[in-house]
């Protein structure tokens, strides 16, 4: 008789699991007659009704993830940031997809959460800004031109469509992206810059002759850095930032008709299928 | 002097779409890789057979995707302890729609703990494997060099799993290759040789991703088309986790006392007042 296949012998693995979830972001008081109803809340320590009396929403955000308040050079670049990026436009493809979401009839409270899937996305999208905060890190301990000359000589521009020469830096429709550009020059003036953004501005500078320099990605990348969120972050508070404006434009389409936004014709729609 | 950049591979896509895979002509109908869909498909294939088009461009034969469908189902439990599907049992709590909660369980279904990502590091495990074992190496050296060291285990993708030892769905699965006359390809008999080693020296066995992997790579595909093949592989489950909760009480799933969450943050602290 064969013996039975290993795959067969199912068992329970002796993995311990937590009895309770932890946190140490947040805490909820009981009310005395009632365990399951909060009495007062704490953000890191700190009431929140405090909270709201005395500091910002940005100053809270940042405390969310940061662990500590911000001093003001530091709420006053964040906020800057949160400002300067707060809508991607309504040509960005997350804002394309809210707008089509409110065109279509989409229940508005799905709007954002398509938004912002869309989003998700490694190309101009938060799902690049992990990799842009890890580049920074490496790379703003080292000459600017010493790190451009390498990549240049490394780059290998692609037939069709624009170039990224590092994360979070490159061209937009074969240019400059001048909104960034101009976003970045006003944050690194601030007076809560840092090295990442120091750094990064001069290595836009440096990719400025070859058509390239910052986009939105590796600007937010660098604040982020200086401000010390740990790269994992990244992605959802570019998300954060930029859900205001993906909104907007989507809910703006909801109560239109559906002829509101063009539907490309026929004759403009070809098939190209290779077997 | 102003010089224009050069914009034609944009300017010539603006108000157009060209499609590789196909679309609706009007008045014409609907096309797809070539096929009509109302006159080659409907009635005609199954939906999986569609499925694995849409994903890869190339239609299957009927028994290869009765054989996917049969993977589908493996991944499809109603047990809301499972990660995703607790997402669909959450959104029950919330009365998100059906449509909300089963995408929300797909989101998280894209992870590199479980589910349909995974088979990306499936599939280019065991067809590394198998290039090296053509060019003489010992299964002992694959499975060194291909996974990392846990204490004294080899962890490798495809082979053990979270929670219980062993898999049923293996099993289940090579009933279903022998039903549809498949053969034992060069990839699965080296996962079973793999497997052999695992179980002897380490009490593991192979898990439903290797089997899969081993799978499908023998019928040509490769890991990223495994990947969107199986982009929706966790749905129903979700969708039946979903239904449990919304069905039932709000906040009657798994309610959290304030206490059952321990809070391991800073202790109470004053509000500084901004500078």
């Amino acid at each position: 008789m064969n013996s039975p296949k290993p795959s067969s012998l199912v068992s329970k693995r002796d993995d311990v699991y937590a009895q309770r979830t932890a946190t140490r972001i947040w805490q909820e008081l009981p009310a005395e007659d009632n365990a399951y109803i909060t009495a007062q809340s704490r953000c890191h320590g700190y009431d929140l009704m405090a909270l709201m009396q005395k500091r910002s929403f940005v100053d809270v955000l940042y405390l969310l993830f940061r662990g500590e308040l911000p001093g003001p050079e530091e709420a006053a670049l964040f906020e800057a940031l949160m400002l300067g990026f707060i809508n991607p436009g309504p040509r960005h493809p997350a804002t394309r997809a809210a707008m089509n979401a409110g065109i279509g009839k989409t229940d508005p409270s799905l709007i954002l959460p398509i938004a912002l899937t869309t989003l998700s996305g490694k190309h101009n999208a938060a799902g690049s800004l992990e990799e842009g905060m890890r580049f920074l890190r490496k790379q703003q301990h080292k000459p600017v031109q010493e790190t451009a000359l390498q990549l240049l000589v490394e780059l290998e521009r692609p037939a069709e469509g624009d170039c990224h020469i590092a994360p979070g830096f490159g061209s937009v429709y074969n240019g400059i992206d001048l909104m960034s550009k101009q976003i970045a020059e006003h944050l690194v003036q601030m007076p809560g810059a840092g090295s990442a953004l120091k750094w990064g501005q001069g290595f836009a500078q440096a990719l400025t002759e070859k058509g390239m320099g910052w986009l939105a990605t590796g600007v937010v990348a660098a604040v982020l850095t200086d401000l010390g969120f740990q790269p994992r972050t990244a992605a959802g508070i570019y998300q954060i930032i930029s859900a205001p404006g993906l909104f907007a434009h989507g809910v703006e389409m909801a109560n239109k008709p559906m002829t509101a936004m063009p539907f490309i014709a026929d004759e403009d729609y070809s098939i190209e299928y290779e077997n | 002097m102003n010089t224009k950049i050069n914009t034609d591979y944009w300017d010539q896509r603006r108000g157009k779409i060209t499609s590789s895979k196909g679309g609706w002509k009007i008045g014409q109908g609907v096309f797809n890789h070539g096929y009509s869909m109302m006159d080659d498909f409907v009635g005609k294939t199954s939906y999986m057979q569609v499925v694995m088009l849409n994903a890869t461009g190339r239609l299957p034969e009927r028994n290869l995707a009765d054989w996917m469908e049969a993977f589908f189902i493996c991944l499809s439990w109603p047990d809301p302890r499972i990660w995703c599907n607790q997402i669909g049992a959450l959104n029950g709590e919330t009365h998100t729609s059906a449509t909300a909660a089963t995408s929300a369980g797909l989101l998280a279904m894209d992870s590199r703990a479980y589910g349909a990502r995974t088979l990306i590091d499936g599939v280019n495990v065991i067809q590394k494997a198998l290039e090296q074992s053509k060019q003489g190496v010992l299964v002992e050296e694959i499975v060194k060099s291909a996974g990392q060291l846990v204490g004294a285990k080899p962890t490798i993708t495809g082979y053990a799993r979270p929670i219980a030892k062993g898999d049923e769905r293996v099993g289940a699965m090579e009933k279903v290759t022998e039903q549809l006359s498949f053969d034992i390809g060069e990839h699965l008999k080296l996962a079973y040789e793999i497997e052999n080693y695992l179980s002897k020296n380490f009490n593991e066995s192979m898990n439903i991703n290797g089997y899969v992997s081993a799978f499908l790579s023998d019928q040509g595909f490769t890991a990223e088309e495994v990947y969107r093949m199986n982009a929706t592989l966790v749905a129903s489950g979700v969708t039946a986790c979903y239904v449990d909760t919304r069905e039932k009480v709000p906040n009657s799933f798994l309610p959290l006392r304030c206490d059952d969450i321990v809070y391991e943050g800073k202790s109470v602290r004053v509000v500084p007042e901004k500078c």
